[in-house]
């Protein structure tokens, strides 16, 4: 049985009490802020993480599937993570030990065949023990089987379930959980791990390897991107939304258009008739995975914030301060929605007359 | 000599009642497949890998296939199936079944067995010359022009834009004929099937001490970001457009 030091370290209390401070027996106070470093100094295995960024970052998913590989990596194999795109974002805190750019290969380019070549080489450079990539619909998910069925090593797709001793991935429409030991390539499906990790890593760059442009039997023809307007508030990207604090829909329509955003909606509004039932967000309407989501006039009842839960930036303009989207959005402006929605716009539109 | 058009099919579940149906996905490739045939005067084929006597083949009649070849479900279904698409200008597939391994890898697998090339998330197939132009799904509302040269495995994407005819009639009409397997050498499969349960997060173990645990459960993390209570209207609009800017956003 361990036996406690009754002389341990004590701290007084402002009260004037004796206090043990259990954090305090083995460190010392301010140092714990400081994550310790996991990279290892010379890794004898490695494994390879291949992303796609977007808008020069990583997602979400991404950064998931780069934890899921820091996770299960032991004391000597480091994480090595291969970027296709521009990145220009630390991943030190993601878990990448070592950090290889391509920044040629953007997600919005169809240039399978390249992709290919340039992780086939890789991967022939670094010999990982396992590969790890996000099963999305940027690309990484039709690389990724691209690469299944030209190397046809051990894999698995959707996985919705891994440790350091088995993966498991739905089957048969879902109502089968299959299981099996950890393949060679391995597609994560999104939030099956926690990208929040108790360690750093060291994310050095090293050299990437050459790319041979070459178009082949693909040809991009280019993207096409709709008008916010058409888009399904589903798939889009950057929603104004509307709550019963907004008197004037005609501005906050105004506003929508010069941000190029849809339109969304709370229960009240649609109830209301003001705007149709396809736009309502929240338990009994839609949930939505915009990056940026700016809800006006909004209170934040938890059936609307269930609707945004996968909302990446939410801006609320509120009369009230203490009303609970206050607490779930990235930054809250307190004032009156018309009021600022009309200097809003004029910044907008000065903004973009200086552009 | 007209072009050879092949539809791949899967039999389908429903989610609840565990009814044989078709797959949804599979038959907007299958309409698609038709489309294309009528516009093109190609020939076309339809085939599954499985049990000639599923009802779900059933829909598929209806729905426009005349004839349903069965190649049996002994052995490597994808060799099976590419020994039945020697010649095949255009395969078409939906992206992921509702039944069986569900991986979507089945189309990359025939791609590189066949050596042909794969364009996946398919909206609209339009054919030009020896090459196909298809409109891609990418997320965000956002589409992609592609072109690929013939021959070709497509897959298409579960919200392409086609209507489905289920006419009765048809179903009556079709037949459904069952072809020889090439392959019949069973591979053993790497998955230990169990009933379905929510599946377990990844999360990593910190050592904590006593005292990290004991204030990580009795404080709650300080929610909400910044809050703007000060300054005129035009000063809280900046504040939206610095962040909107900051955090790229907005391009202008």
């Amino acid at each position: 049985m361990t036996r406690i030091n009754p002389k341990r370290e004590q701290q007084i209390s402002p009260s004037g009490l004796k206090r043990v401070v259990l954090s305090a027996v083995n460190k010392p106070t301010g140092a714990d802020s400081a994550k310790p470093l996991r990279t290892p100094a010379k890794p004898k295995t490695r494994v390879l993480v291949i992303v796609h960024s977007v808008k020069n970052a990583l997602d979400d998913h991404a950064l998931q599937t780069i934890a899921a590989a820091a996770i299960l990596a032991d004391t000597e194999t480091a994480v090595v993570t291969l970027v296709l795109g521009e990145l220009n974002e630390n991943l030190s805190d993601a878990g990448a030990d070592e950090i290889m750019v391509l920044p040629a290969l953007d997600f919005r380019v169809f240039q399978p065949q390249v992709e290919l070549a340039a992780i086939l080489n890789v991967i022939e450079t670094l010999k990982p023990t396992r590969i790890f990539m996000p099963d999305n619909a940027i690309g990484d998910g039709d690389l990724g089987r691209r690469l299944i069925a030209k190397t046809q090593l051990t894999a698995a797709t959707h996985v919705v379930e891994i440790d350091a001793k088995h993966i498991a991935s739905k089957q048969v429409g879902g109502s089968v959980l299959a299981q099996s030991a950890l393949p060679t390539i391995i597609l994560l499906a999104p939030n099956v791990v926690d990208s929040e990790l108790p360690f750093t890593s060291s994310a050095t760059h090293i050299n990437s390897p050459k790319i041979r442009l070459e178009t082949g039997k693909y040809q991009d023809l280019g993207l096409q991107s709709s008008a916010a307007a058409d888009i399904a508030l589903e798939e889009a990207d950057f929603i104004v939304s509307a709550g019963n604090g907004v008197q004037n829909l005609a501005t906050l329509t105004t506003l929508a258009n010069a941000l190029n955003a849809s339109i969304g909606a709370s229960r009240v509004v649609v109830d209301d008739g003001k705007l149709p039932r396809d736009k309502q967000i929240g338990a009994t309407g839609k949930s939505v995975t915009a990056s940026t989501y700016l809800a006006v006039g909004i209170s934040g009842a938890v059936q609307h914030l269930q609707g945004i839960k996968d909302c990446r930036h939410v801006i609320a303009i509120n009369k009230d301060a203490s009303a609970p989207i206050v607490k779930r959005a990235d930054l809250s402006i307190i004032g009156d929605a018309e009021e600022v929605m009309q200097a809003l716009i004029g910044e907008i539109t000065q903004a973009k007359v200086d552009a | 000599m007209s072009m050879k058009i092949a539809v791949l099919v899967s039999a389908g579940k429903h989610p609840v009642s565990g009814q044989p149906r078709h797959c949804r996905n599979d038959s907007l490739a299958l309409q698609i497949g038709l489309n294309l045939t009528q516009s093109l005067a190609a020939d076309l084929t339809v085939l599954h890998a499985g049990e000639p006597s599923n009802a779900a083949l059933q829909d598929y009649l209806a729905l426009g296939a005349s004839q349903i070849n069965v190649v049996p479900a002994t052995g490597d279904t994808v060799e099976n199936l590419a020994a039945q698409l020697q010649n095949t200008e255009l395969i078409l597939t939906g992206t992921r079944a509702e039944n069986g391994e569900d991986s979507g890898l089945l189309p990359y697998l025939l791609a590189a067995k066949l050596n042909l090339p794969i364009v996946a998330d398919a909206l609209e197939i339009t054919q030009s010359e020896n090459q196909l132009e298809i409109l891609q799904f990418l997320p965000k509302g956002q589409r992609r022009r592609v072109m690929v040269s013939l021959p070709a495995v497509v897959a298409v994407h579960p919200s392409a834009v086609v209507a489905l005819n289920f006419i009765y009639a048809r179903q009556n009409l079709g037949s459904i004929s069952t072809l020889p397997a090439s392959n019949t050498t069973t591979k053993p499969s790497q998955w230990r099937l169990e009933k379905t349960r929510k599946p377990i997060k990844l999360v990593a173990s910190a050592a904590l001490t006593g005292h990290e645990r004991l204030m990580a459960a009795i404080s709650s993390k300080a929610k909400g970001g910044a809050v703007v209570n000060e300054g005129n209207n035009v000063e809280k609009a900046q504040v939206i457009l610095h962040y909107l800017r900051e955090h790229q956003l907005i391009d202008f």
